[in-house]
C-alpha cells in the first residue's frame, strides 16, 4: 500500500512556505501606494495566505500518526506530482481575488505558468498592473525555479527519471529508499540561488531599473521564468539591463549542482564539465547563426543584429521566454530555429526546461557508437559522459524520456488544433508549453502577444502541458500506469 | 582497401536494366508519333553503354558474398547512378527542364516520393508520363529487394529483426535464400501491379492511366497523369481502388508470400499489420470527422476522402483527392505526424516504419515498470519474442537521427526562403518519401517549379537520404569507413 502520510505532510509544509512568500507582494503593495495605505491589493494576498496556512496546517496535522515517515519510490512520485499541482492551485488564489478579477482558468494558467517557470501570460497591460501582482508573478517564477532545481538535484536522480541517475549522489546509490543528503544540498542551492538573485538585483538597479523592476527581472531571469513587468518584456529597457538579463538567464540555465561546489577534488569542475561546454557552444552557435542571418539577409545593423539575436536566442534556449524584439517577423528560417530551440533547453540541475543538454550529449554519443557498430558488428563500444562510461540502463531511460516528450508534443499539438487554432500557433505553443519556454510563434501566441485570447480549453491544455514538461513527463505518466497503484 | 569491382559490377547491371526500361517509353512514343522517342532511345543508349562498360570492366570482381563496406557502398552508388541515368530523358526531352529540375524529378521518381516540378501533366506526351511512373515502379522494386536483402544484414535501424536466419554471418546459403525470397517478392509486386491495373480499368480509367497509376500506387510513389492527381477523375470507384492499393503497398510484402503459402496464422497474428491498420483507421476517422463537421462534406464522401488522405500520407504515396495542402488546422497536424510514421517494414513505404514505433513503445512500457521496480527484469517484446538490446539501440538511434535530420533539413529550407509550415512539412515529407508538403506552396496539387533551385537540391538530397534509411549514406561519410 502507498503510505500517503508523508506526501500530505510535505505538501502541507510547502503550503506554509507559499504563505510566507505572499508577504513579498503585500510589501510591494504597501510600497507601491506609499502613504495611502497601499494599492489596495493586499487583502487578496492576506486572504490567500490565510487559506494557504489553514490548508497547510490541516494537511500536516492530518498526517500525524504512529511510525516513522519514510519516503519510498511510489510516495516520492506521488509527492512530486501532487505538490506541484497543489501549490499551483493555491498560488492562483491571489490572481482570482485581486482587482484584476481573473477567471479561474486564467488564474490557474498564470499561476502554473509562473510556477513551472514558463512565463506565458494571459495578462495584458503589465506596465500599469498593480505592484503586488507583478511581484507575485516574479515570486512564483523564483519559487518554481528554486523547487525544480532542488527536485532535479535531489529527487529526480534517485527516481531515475530520464537518465537523471547519471547525476545521482553517492549516498543514494544503493537503497530503494529515497533518502539523499537532502537538506545539505537544498541549503547549498538555496544559498547560491539567493546570492545570485541579490547580485542581479544590484546590477539591474545600477543599470537604471526601478527597484520593483530590478527585483522582478532578477527573480524571473535567474529562474528562467520570463515574467516581465512590461508588455514589451525586456524590449522596454536599455542595453545595460538587457545584457545583465542575458547573464542572469545563462546562469539560470547552467548547472546549480556545479555552482554549489565549483571546485571539487582539486579541480575546477565547473570549467571542465562537458555539459556546460555544450550548453555554451549551442548557445553561441544559434546566436551567431541568427546574427549572421539578421545582418546579411535582413539588413540589420551589425550591433543591433548581435544584440537582438543573442538576447532572444538565450531567452528561448534557456527556456526563459523574455524577448526584446518580435522575432516572429524575422522570417521562416528564424521561426524554425526558435521552434527547434524550444526542444533543446538548458543544463540539468537548472531551472530550465526542455529536453536538456546532457540528454543530447548522450544521444549523440550513442549515434556515434551506433555508426561504428554498423561497420564493426562485433566490436565493443562504450558511451561516455563526462569521461565516465554510461550504462545501458541510463541510455534507455534517456531514450524513453525523449520518446515520451515527443509523444506528449504530438498529442498536445493535435489537441490544440482541435480547439480551432492554426498549425503554427498549435505546434509552437505546444513546444513552448512542454519546454517551459513561454512565448510561441505567430500572431496569436508569438513574442509580444499574450495567451489571453485563447479559448478556455486551450488554456487548460497548455497548463497541463507546462506541468507535464516541468515534471519531466514520466513522473506524471507513471501515475496513470496501472502498475503504480497495484502492490 | 575496399574492392570496388563487385560494387561497380552490380551498379553496371542496375544501369543496364534501367537502359532496357527506357526502351519502353521510347517504343510508346514512337507508336504515338511523338518526337521524344529519339531522346529516350539516345538516353537508353548512353545508359546501356555506361552500364555495359562497368559490367565488362569489373567482371573479374564477381563474388558470391559481399563485405559490409561493399554492401553500404553498393546501395549508395546504385541509387545515385539510377537517379542520374533516370534524369537523362527529362533533361533532353521537349520539356526543356533545367538540370536541377530534371534531377529533382528523377530522384522524386526513383525514391518513390512523388513530388513533381512538372505542370500540365494532362497534355504531356505519353513517353514522359510512362517514364515517371516506371521510375517509381523500378525504385519501389529496388527498395523492396533492398529491405529483404541488404538492410537486415547491415543492421540498419533495427532491421536485423527481419534477418532470415539467426546467424549473422553473410554465408552463401543465406544469400542464395535471400535472393530467392527477393525474387518472389518482386513477382508478387508485379502481379499486384497487374491486378491493380485491371481493377482501375474496371473502375472506369482508361488503360494507359490505369497502368501508370497502378505502378505509382504499388510503389508508394504518387506520380499521377493529371495535375489534379487522383481527384481529377471524380470517380469514387477509382478512389477506393487506389486507396486499397496504397494500403496493400504499405503492408509488409513478406505477408503476401506467406498468404500464398497459406500460412494464415502468421498473417493474422502480425502485430505490425494490426498497428498499421489501427493507425490508419484512427487518423481516417479524425480527418473524416473534420471534413464532415467543418467543410460540410456529406458522410460517405467524408469517409472516402478522409481514408484516402490518411492512407496516402501514412504510406508516403502522396496522391490526393482533395487538396489537403489547403486545409490547415487539425488535419494538417494529424497528417504532419503521420508523415513521420510511414508504412510497415518490408514494404515500399518510407518514413520511420511501424515496427520501430512498436519497439519504441514496448521499450517505454518496460521503462515505466522499471521506474517502479528498479531491480526487476523485464524484457520488451516484439511479435511475442524478446527484443535484443542491440536492436533496441539501433531502433532508437535511428529515430534520433531521423528527428535530427528533420530539424536540419527544415532549418536549411527556411534559410532558402520557405515559410515555417512549408519548410517543416516539406522536410518531413521528403525524408519520409511522401513527396508533397502540407501547405498550399508545397501541397499535393502544386508543382514545385516555383521553388528556388537550392530548395530543390535540398529536397532531392533529403529524399535520397530518407530512402537510403539515412545510415546507409551516413556511414559512407565517417572516416572509419575508408580506413582499414
Amino acid at each position: 500500500m502507498i503510505d500517503i502520510r508523508p506526501v500530505l505532510y510535505i505538501n502541507g509544509f510547502l503550503l506554509l512556505i507559499l504563505a510566507m512568500a505572499m508577504a513579498m507582494p503585500v510589501a510591494a503593495d504597501l510600497a507601491g501606494g506609499l502613504g495611502s495605505g497601499g494599492q489596495g491589493e493586499w487583502p487578496a494576498f492576506a486572504a490567500a495566505a490565510f487559506w494557504s496556512v489553514f490548508l497547510g496546517l490541516a494537511l500536516i496535522f492530518s498526517s500525524k500518526g504512529k511510525g516513522e515517515l519514510g519516503l519510498h519510490t511510489r510516495e516520492a512520485f506521488l509527492l512530486t506530482a501532487t505538490s506541484w499541482v497543489l501549490v499551483a492551485l493555491v498560488g492562483s488564489i491571489p490572481f482570482a481575488l485581486c482587482s484584476l478579477k481573473m477567471s479561474a482558468t486564467d488564474a490557474v494558467f498564470e499561476s502554473v505558468s509562473g510556477l513551472t517557470t514558463t512565463g506565458a501570460t494571459v495578462l495584458h497591460g503589465l506596465d500599469h498592473a498593480p505592484w503586488a501582482i507583478l511581484m507575485w508573478r516574479a515570486m512564483l517564477n523564483w519559487l518554481g525555479g528554486l523547487s525544480i532545481i532542488v527536485t532535479a538535484v535531489t529527487l529526480l536522480p534517485a527516481l531515475r527519471i530520464g537518465g537523471m541517475q547519471l547525476f545521482r549522489m553517492e549516498s543514494s546509490d544503493k537503497a530503494d529508499r529515497v533518502k539523499p543528503r537532502f537538506s545539505q544540498v537544498a541549503w547549498g542551492v538555496l544559498g547560491v540561488y539567493s546570492l545570485l538573485t541579490f547580485l542581479l538585483v544590484g546590477a539591474l538597479l545600477a543599470a537604471g531599473m526601478t527597484p520593483l523592476q530590478a527585483i522582478c527581472h532578477a527573480m524571473s531571469s535567474l529562474s528562467t521564468g520570463g515574467f516581465s513587468t512590461s508588455d514589451q518584456s525586456l524590449g522596454a529597457f536599455g542595453d545595460g539591463a538587457r545584457w545583465i538579463c542575458v547573464i542572469g538567464m545563462i546562469l539560470g540555465g547552467g548547472s546549480f549542482s556545479l555552482y554549489v561546489a565549483p571546485w571539487k577534488r582539486g579541480e575546477w569542475g565547473l570549467l571542465k564539465d562537458s555539459q556546460i561546454h555544450w550548453y555554451l557552444m549551442t548557445m553561441a552557435f544559434f546566436a551567431l547563426t541568427l546574427t549572421f542571418w539578421n545582418w546579411a539577409v535582413r539588413d540589420m545593423g551589425a550591433y543591433e543584429a548581435l544584440r537582438s539575436s543573442f538576447f532572444n536566442v538565450v531567452a528561448v534556449l534557456t527556456t526563459t521566454g523574455f524577448h526584446t524584439n518580435d522575432y516572429d517577423s524575422w522570417g521562416g528560417f528564424a521561426e524554425i530555429v526558435f521552434f527547434m530551440m524550444a526542444f533543446v533547453g538548458g543544463c540539468t540541475g537548472s531551472a530550465a526546461g526542455g529536453i536538456k543538454i546532457f540528454r543530447y550529449e548522450v544521444l549523440f554519443a550513442m549515434v556515434r557508437v551506433h555508426a561504428r557498430r554498423l561497420l564493426h558488428p562485433h566490436g565493443v563500444f562504450v558511451i561516455h559522459f563526462n569521461q565516465l562510461p554510461v550504462s545501458n540502463l541510463v541510455l534507455r531511460s534517456v531514450l524513453s524520456f525523449v520518446m515520451f516528450y515527443f509523444f506528449a508534443f504530438a498529442g498536445l499539438s493535435v489537441l490544440l488544433t482541435m480547439t480551432g487554432l492554426d498549425d503554427l500557433t498549435s505546434l509552437s505553443a505546444a513546444a513552448a508549453a512542454l519546454g517551459n519556454v513561454g512565448p510561441g510563434l505567430g500572431k496569436i501566441v508569438g513574442p509580444g502577444h499574450d495567451y489571453g485570447s485563447l479559448s478556455i480549453t486551450a488554456k487548460w491544455l497548455l497548463s497541463g502541458g507546462m506541468m507535464l514538461g516541468r515534471l519531466e513527463v514520466a513522473t506524471v505518466l507513471i501515475l496513470f500506469f496501472p502498475g503504480f497503484w497495484r502492490e | 582497401m575496399i574492392d570496388f569491382r563487385p560494387v561497380l559490377l552490380i551498379t553496371g547491371m542496375a544501369l543496364s536494366v534501367l537502359a532496357l526500361a527506357m526502351g519502353i517509353p521510347a517504343a510508346v512514343d514512337a507508336v504515338h508519333g511523338d518526337p521524344d522517342w529519339r531522346i529516350f532511345l539516345a538516353s537508353s543508349g548512353v545508359t546501356l553503354f555506361l552500364g555495359l562498360v562497368l559490367v565488362a570492366a569489373n567482371l573479374s570482381g564477381r563474388r558470391k558474398a559481399f563485405s559490409i563496406r561493399q554492401m553500404f557502398l553498393l546501395t549508395v552508388t546504385g541509387w545515385m547512378a539510377a537517379s542520374i541515368a533516370g534524369a537523362l530523358p527529362f533533361a533532353f526531352s521537349a520539356l526543356h527542364l533545367s538540370l536541377t529540375d530534371a534531377w529533382f524529378e528523377a530522384v522524386s521518381g526513383v525514391t518513390a516520393s512523388g513530388s513533381t516540378v512538372l505542370r500540365g501533366l494532362d497534355m504531356m506526351p505519353p513517353g514522359i508520363l510512362l517514364w515517371r511512373s516506371l521510375l517509381q515502379w523500378l525504385g519501389g522494386a529496388g527498395f523492396l529487394m533492398m529491405s529483404a536483402l541488404v538492410l537486415p544484414d547491415l543492421s540498419i535501424g533495427g532491421m536485423q529483426l527481419f534477418r532470415l536466419e539467426s546467424n549473422s554471418a553473410l554465408g552463401e546459403r543465406v544469400m542464395a535464400r535471400g535472393l530467392k525470397i527477393a525474387g518472389q517478392l518482386v513477382v508478387i509486386y508485379a502481379l499486384l501491379t497487374g491486378l491493380l491495373t485491371l481493377l482501375l480499368w474496371a473502375a472506369g480509367m482508361s488503360r494507359f492511366p490505369a497502368l501508370l497509376h497502378a505502378m505509382s500506387t504499388i510503389s508508394c510513389g504518387g506520380f499521377s497523369t493529371s495535375d489534379g492527381s487522383v481527384g481529377a477523375w471524380r470517380n469514387p470507384a477509382v478512389d477506393w481502388v487506389i486507396l486499397g492499393g496504397m494500403l496493400i503497398s504499405g503492408a509488409p510484402f513478406l505477408l503476401y508470400l506467406q498468404l500464398t503459402q497459406q500460412r494464415w496464422r502468421q498473417v493474422l497474428h502480425n502485430t505490425q499489420l494490426r498497428w498499421y491498420l489501427s493507425l490508419f483507421l484512427l487518423s481516417s476517422i479524425g480527418i473524416g470527422l473534420w471534413l464532415l463537421l467543418t467543410h460540410g462534406v456529406k458522410p460517405l464522401p467524408a469517409i472516402r476522402h478522409g481514408a484516402f488522405t490518411a492512407a496516402s500520407v501514412l504510406t508516403g504515396t502522396g496522391y490526393a483527392t482533395l487538396d489537403w495542402g489547403s486545409w490547415g488546422g487539425l488535419p494538417v497536424a494529424i497528417l504532419f505526424f503521420l508523415s513521420f510514421v510511414g508504412g510497415c517494414a518490408g514494404s515500399t513505404a518510407g518514413g520511420l516504419k511501424i515496427f520501430r514505433l512498436q519497439i519504441l513503445f514496448t521499450s517505454a512500457k518496460v521503462q515505466l515498470t522499471r521506474l517502479l521496480r528498479p531491480h526487476s527484469v523485464v524484457l520488451p517484446t516484439y511479435e511475442r519474442k524478446p527484443v535484443p538490446d542491440q536492436v533496441r539501440e539501433s531502433v532508437l538511434g535511428f529515430l534520433f537521427v531521423y528527428c535530427l535530420s528533420f530539424a536540419v533539413v527544415s532549418m536549411l529550407l527556411g534559410m532558402v526562403g520557405l515559410d515555417f509550415m512549408s519548410a517543416i512539412t516539406a522536410a518531413a515529407s521528403a525524408l519520409g518519401n511522401l513527396g508533397p508538403g502540407l501547405t498550399q506552396a508545397v501541397g499535393p496539387l502544386t508543382s514545385l517549379t516555383h521553388l528556388p533551385d537550392n530548395a530543390k537540391w535540398l529536397l532531392s538530397a533529403a529524399m535520397l537520404y530518407g530512402r537510403l534509411e539515412m545510415f546507409l549514406l551516413l556511414v559512407v561519410f565517417i572516416p572509419d569507413f575508408w580506413k582499414h
